[in-house]
């Protein structure tokens, strides 16, 4: 076929994708909402979830995973647009994990020595590290979808940015039901489970965005 | 360059608001430079060899646009597109070395060689899509038809020719990435 003859038939089609906003918005929304009834009915909002959100050191919890979420949204839709490998920086990403790791250092100054262990350890951390994760899926997944339609020519860092991306706005939603409210388990648990989630998301990543 | 590049982009905004003549326009325009491109790549890869390669890239343009925000330049958005598809396209070629024979024109004869902008990837890949899209895509570039000269022709109403046409890009695409390299 000749080149003049493809672009004839290129040209006739008219009929324009969806813009990778939209397609991330109609997959996430929804993720979001299901991940919120599964915290709502399956394990409960805490009994005090009003005094927590307004109590310092537990909204923290919220701030850090949402803006870890939507900071990563933006660089994961930066990184759908092909050019976007060259034009995306990570180091927000950089600022939101060294403000998690000031929260531990500055709790494990202020947590007596006797209480340090307690505080880490907690009473949930099997919950946290399953629950967590669970509840990622279907946010991780419709972020990665949205992805494979755009034209990311970083596939791995743009698995990366969607990992983190849905697995901080579950741990969001899984924070209303948590009630371990000392940085030395959130800032430990959460992001252990996090991590877990944006590896298994790089390396799908890293397959399924290429095209 | 900044001009040229600042048409580029007046015409790609046509195209996206849906007009099929600026769209072919921009496609007709970019074609020599990204040919350059892919060339200059892959000099002794030969030039039908090449022309798939640019076809590849036309595909992916295409199939992309969306990606394409009006408040960015058009170039490093082409180019981005363009390296990453030359990449894959000729990695995926330099597992079996393709000599062509054009390589040799020179010295077996001076024969004209085939027309330069023929290449055979994708009229092979065509053939692999069902009867009736392949039959839609080869009437609209080859013979030149318009959509509705093709639903005629077909029995098809115009928005179902659509639909198979932009189906049948997709599907080139994958196909395209499985059986040509």
């Amino acid at each position: 076929m000749k080149t003049d003859d493809l672009i004839r038939a290129l040209a006739a089609d008219t009929l324009r994708p969806r813009p990778v906003m939209t397609t991330l918005m109609q997959g996430l929304i929804p993720s979001l909402a299901i991940a919120l009834a599964v915290v709502w009915f399956a394990f409960g909002f805490r009994a005090d979830l009003a005094t927590a959100l307004v109590t310092p050191v537990s909204a923290i919890r919220g701030v850090l995973t949402v803006v870890l979420g939507l900071v990563s949204m933006r660089i994961a839709l930066l990184l759908a647009r092909p050019e976007g490998r060259d034009t995306a920086r990570l180091w927000p990403l950089a600022v939101v994990g060294a403000a998690a790791l000031g929260m531990l250092a500055w709790a494990y100054v202020t947590t007596p020595a006797e209480a340090r262990q307690m505080a880490t350890v907690g009473k949930t951390i099997t919950v946290c590290l399953v629950a967590i994760p669970m509840l990622s899926i279907l946010p991780v997944a419709s972020v990665l979808y949205a992805l494979r339609q755009g034209a990311t020519t970083a596939p791995a860092r743009a698995g990366f940015v969607a990992g983190l991306a849905g697995s901080g706005l579950s741990a969001a939603i899984y924070a209303l039901h948590c009630t371990e409210d000392s940085p030395l388990f959130y800032v430990t648990w959460y992001g252990l489970a996090i991590m877990g989630v944006t590896l298994a998301s790089t390396l799908i990543g890293s397959r399924v965005l290429r095209w | 360059m900044a001009e040229q590049t600042e048409a580029w982009g007046q015409l790609l905004i046509a195209a996206n608001a849906g007009d099929a003549r600026a769209y072919a326009r921009f496609l007709q325009t970019v074609s020599p430079v990204l040919r350059g491109v892919v060339r200059a790549r892959g000099a002794g890869l030969g030039e039908a060899a090449c022309e798939d390669v640019l076809q590849e890239v036309l595909l992916a343009i295409h199939l992309k646009r969306h990606t394409w925000q009006p408040d960015a330049p058009v170039r490093p958005w082409l180019y981005a597109i363009t390296r990453y598809k030359v990449v894959d396209a000729f990695r995926a070629r330099g597992r079996k070395v393709d000599l062509p024979i054009e390589d040799f024109a020179e010295v077996l004869a001076a024969d004209a060689g085939p027309d330069p902008t023929e290449a055979a990837d994708m009229a092979k890949v065509i053939g692999m899509l069902d009867g009736r899209s392949a039959e839609i895509v080869r009437k609209i570039g080859l013979e030149g038809a318009s959509v509705a000269e093709t639903g005629q022709a077909l029995t098809m109403s115009d928005g179902a020719v659509r639909v198979a046409l932009h189906r049948a890009f997709k599907t080139l695409a994958i196909l395209r990435e499985r059986h040509v390299k």
